[in-house]
């Protein structure tokens, strides 16, 4: 089924391959933090990567979606080794990352930099001190949302019962997991690991959000990064302009000569 | 031999919308008619999760998957049980077609 006990943990993962493809390069596609899952993924990136002779990997992290969510276990290092666990073979694998997804196709290529054929970043940012920094005051502030009775009246308003469900289990991986210790306490890998990633890579942010402040550092440990700023956007990037989001993807791809071929 | 008329996989769909809500499901009964959104209540991961089940019974031939991630959001929210079950019907038939 579509469900995989890695590390000791049960992950959702779906997995979606072309047909007539003999022996499909793969792409993974990660989520974000807390109310995020690979549903975002799922409706905008994984068909198009599909009709581009892909085979598309999407997991809901640990904590996340419909994934087992552990009491412990939510340092950097346990994500990247939950990609570990699943993605077994030699590679190379093309890593695409929202917000804190992509900071952990980073770190995955940090720690394999000969297994990752590139690295495509929407509003998210290597694993540096600083984002970390922000990482862990965003955090505190969903935290503080999510316990207002107020907050679930209002999306309980707009999404019903079930959206009102998701954002209590959201509230849970807050409130009742080690995630707003072990995230912020996380090793982090170095300059010189990160520096060491020579894929392509292709970071795109909204200018409404402030994540586009990570550009510049990104690009000091990543000349080769190409950089992507879409106007009058937030860090809802991905959900809010899918269409923007897939063309400057799929014309990025060709440019690096990323496998897959056009549809 | 999986059975792929009309009432057959209506009945299947339904099993596999239950087993993804769970306790939480709607107290309307599910019908061809029930849109997943509103009437079911579903969220997108629940739709994710759908598409897994289905496409494991019934196989890549029915092309679940693009079927549900080609939709938009507002297409998933106005999606109706019918909708699905018919697609599935068509595929199949048109896969056994091939053989």
């Amino acid at each position: 089924m579509s469900t995989v006990r890695v590390n000791g943990v049960d992950l959702h993962v779906q997995v979606l391959t072309p047909t007539g493809v003999a022996d499909p390069p793969t792409a993974v596609l990660l989520h974000g933090l807390a109310t995020d899952s690979m549903a975002s993924w799922y409706f905008t990136m994984a068909y198009p990567l599909v009709e581009r002779g892909f085979r598309v990997v999407l997991l809901d992290l640990r904590g996340h979606g419909r994934s087992e969510r552990p009491a412990l276990g939510y340092a950097l290092g346990d994500f990247v080794d939950d990609l570990d666990g699943l993605l077994d073979g030699p590679g190379p694998f093309l890593l695409l990352g929202n917000s804190f997804g992509g900071t952990v196709a980073f770190a995955y290529a940090a720690r394999h930099p000969g297994k990752v054929s590139g690295v495509v970043s929407i509003e998210s940012s290597p694993p540096t001190p600083v984002w970390f920094a922000r990482l862990t005051n965003r955090l505190s502030q969903l935290a503080e949302a999510v316990s207002r009775p107020r907050t679930l009246v209002a999306v309980g308003a707009k999404r019903g019962a079930r959206g009102t469900q998701r954002a209590q289990e959201a509230a849970r991986l807050l409130a009742e997991t080690s995630v707003r210790e072990e995230l912020p306490a996380s090793r982090l890998p170095s300059r010189a690991q990160l520096q060491a990633i020579t894929c392509p890579v292709l970071c795109l942010y909204g200018d409404r959000s402030h994540v586009v402040e990570m550009a510049p550092e990104t690009q000091r440990l990543m000349p080769q990064a190409a950089l992507r700023v879409f106007t009058g956007q937030k860090h809802s990037l991905l959900v809010d302009q899918p269409e923007d989001v897939r063309a400057a993807i799929t014309s990025w791809m060709r440019t690096a000569r990323l496998g897959g071929h056009d549809a | 031999m999986i059975p792929v008329d009309t009432p057959s996989v209506t009945a299947e769909v339904t099993r596999a919308l239950q087993a993804v809500l769970g306790d939480f499901g709607a107290d309307a009964p599910i019908t061809p008619e029930s849109t997943f959104r509103d009437d079911l209540g579903m969220e997108s991961i629940d739709v994710v999760a759908l598409a897994g089940r289905l496409q494991a019974r019934y196989g890549a031939g029915v092309n679940l998957a693009q079927f549900v991630a080609s939709l938009d959001v507002d297409s998933v929210r106005e999606l109706r049980v019918g909708q699905l079950v018919d697609h599935i019907v068509l595929s199949m038939s048109a896969a056994g077609d091939r053989l």
